[in-house]
């Protein structure tokens, strides 16, 4: 299973900085809400499209990506219909796809160091004032990037072993192995992060970070 | 049970052209003890490790993998001290570590960040490596291990026998002057098996293999048995190895 969003190439759109994707995203995120008429709305979710297609990503990757992306869609298109008007249920349809297919097109070009980092600039503001340690948290989402997929085939191991058993699916007798085995996991990572020589040194502007008592 | 430690005849010593090779930190583990909850899990340990290539065999449950911990200091001993050329592991845990790298058994462990390249690269950032240099380093560990076309895989997606060559080459990249090896070779099939000893046996730094694969460590200068908290036997492979079947299994 891939779960991952970036999706390797050498598109224009992949060579663009992380911050500058951000930027425009972030953009085009105020300017979406800010806009209402239908025909903007819908010409803005075609050149998101296209920028997603830009990507090169294989189809089925940008099928498995989409389509539950789709089908909330749908429901709040119909939630919407339902409960004001269709008109106001296209106006949101199309700001949201526009919204997302923009945020994927830069989520499959973004390779995801390049989005640690950007984050870690954007947060460098907070180490100055002794509030987080951008790279602390920069690597908190790398492992979580890394690892949901090890969760996700974990899982489908302890249910394999319990279904192979003879098991109905249960989620305590999934939950608890899984936890067991999750928590393993994290303190042998822990011990790979140590054994590659984790924090880095520190820089001239950071803070009081010795060698042996990286806190 | 001891003999005399030193290259064997046909040993990896023996065949490696030595001169070319940085010299090996000495490694000293003084009275070492380490126990887990209560449970002594290795006591009175005296060793000196200066070869080039030393394995270490033992049964399940006997000390081996701790033993391999003591060694870059993610293990911290209970008792006694563990030097690396001269520096205390408990003191200066970071800096052994730059020096003697750690391959654990399931690399999927192992391999902290989603993209290969971006893996490689983590442990040259906490070296303090310029950021320009790195790109260079990475791509070059990786083809020194034949894998320059993983380099913008997911991880994750790898065949077991490449996420080990991943992990192997994420800490090479570190120019680590001797590599610790916790059953490198236990979750591969043959191929990847063959693989990674053909790795070990060609890299430059020194290293030390614990395993259960007997024929890994055939050709090694020294072997180590550990057994029952303790350094059972300590000499050339196939001695080791005999005492080992002899008496563990």
């Amino acid at each position: 299973m891939n779960t991952s969003l970036y999706v390797p190439g050498n598109t224009p759109l992949h060579r663009l900085p992380a911050g500058a994707k951000f930027g425009v995203l972030f953009a085009a995120g105020i300017g979406l809400f800010l806009l209402a008429h239908p025909g903007v709305l819908g010409a803005a979710a075609a050149v998101a499209a296209v920028l997603v297609l830009s990507a090169r990503a294989p189809l089925a990757a940008l099928r498995a990506r989409l389509l539950p992306v789709g089908v909330m869609l749908a429901v709040l298109f119909a939630a919407t219909a339902l409960l004001q008007d269709v008109p106001a249920a296209v106006v949101m349809l199309l700001r949201l796809a526009a919204l997302i297919l923009l945020a994927l097109a830069v989520t499959l070009t973004t390779r995801p160091a390049d989005l640690l980092e950007f984050f870690e600039r954007l947060t460098a503001p907070l180490a100055r004032v002794g509030v987080a340690d951008p790279e602390r948290i920069s690597l908190g989402v790398s492992l979580v990037l890394r690892f949901v997929p090890e969760v996700f085939r974990r899982f489908q191991e302890i249910r394999e072993a319990q279904a192979a058993r003879g098991l109905k699916a249960n989620p305590v007798a999934l939950l608890v192995p899984l936890i067991v085995r999750t928590l393993k996991a994290a303190d042998d990572v822990a011990d790979a992060i140590d054994a590659r020589c984790y924090p880095p040194p520190r820089r001239p502007s950071g803070g009081a970070r010795t060698e042996e008592n990286p806190t | 049970m001891t003999a005399p430690a030193g290259p064997a005849p046909g040993s990896a010593a023996e065949e490696r052209p030595g001169a070319a090779e940085p010299p090996a930190p000495v490694i000293e583990l003084q009275g070492v003890g380490v126990g887990y909850d209560g449970r002594t899990v290795l006591s009175g340990l005296d060793l000196r490790l200066a070869e080039r290539r030393i394995g270490v065999i033992g049964q399940n449950g006997s000390g081996k993998s701790t033993l391999a911990r003591l060694l870059n200091g993610l293990v911290v001993p209970d008792e006694g001290r563990v030097l690396v050329d001269g520096r205390d592991t408990r003191t200066e845990g970071r800096r052994v570590r730059s020096e003697v790298g750690f391959v654990f058994q399931n690399p999927d462990n192992q391999i902290v960040f989603p993209i290969v390249a971006e893996d490689m690269a983590f442990g040259l950032k906490n070296l303090g490596l310029p950021k320009k240099e790195i790109p260079g380093r990475v791509a070059g560990a990786l083809e020194s291990f034949g894998i320059g076309h993983l380099a913008e895989r997911h991880s994750h997606l790898l065949s077991g026998g490449e996420k080990q060559l991943v992990a192997l080459a994420s800490v090479m990249v570190m120019r680590p002057r001797t590599v610790v090896f916790d059953e490198p070779t236990t979750l591969l099939d043959l191929r990847n098996r063959n693989r990674i000893r053909d790795a070990v046996d060609a890299m430059a730094p020194a290293a030390v293999v614990v395993t259960h694969d007997l024929e890994l460590v055939s050709g090694y200068d020294r072997v180590l048995v550990v057994h029952d908290g303790g350094i059972a036997f300590d000499g050339a492979p196939g001695e080791a190895v005999a005492w080992y079947r002899e008496h563990c299994s």
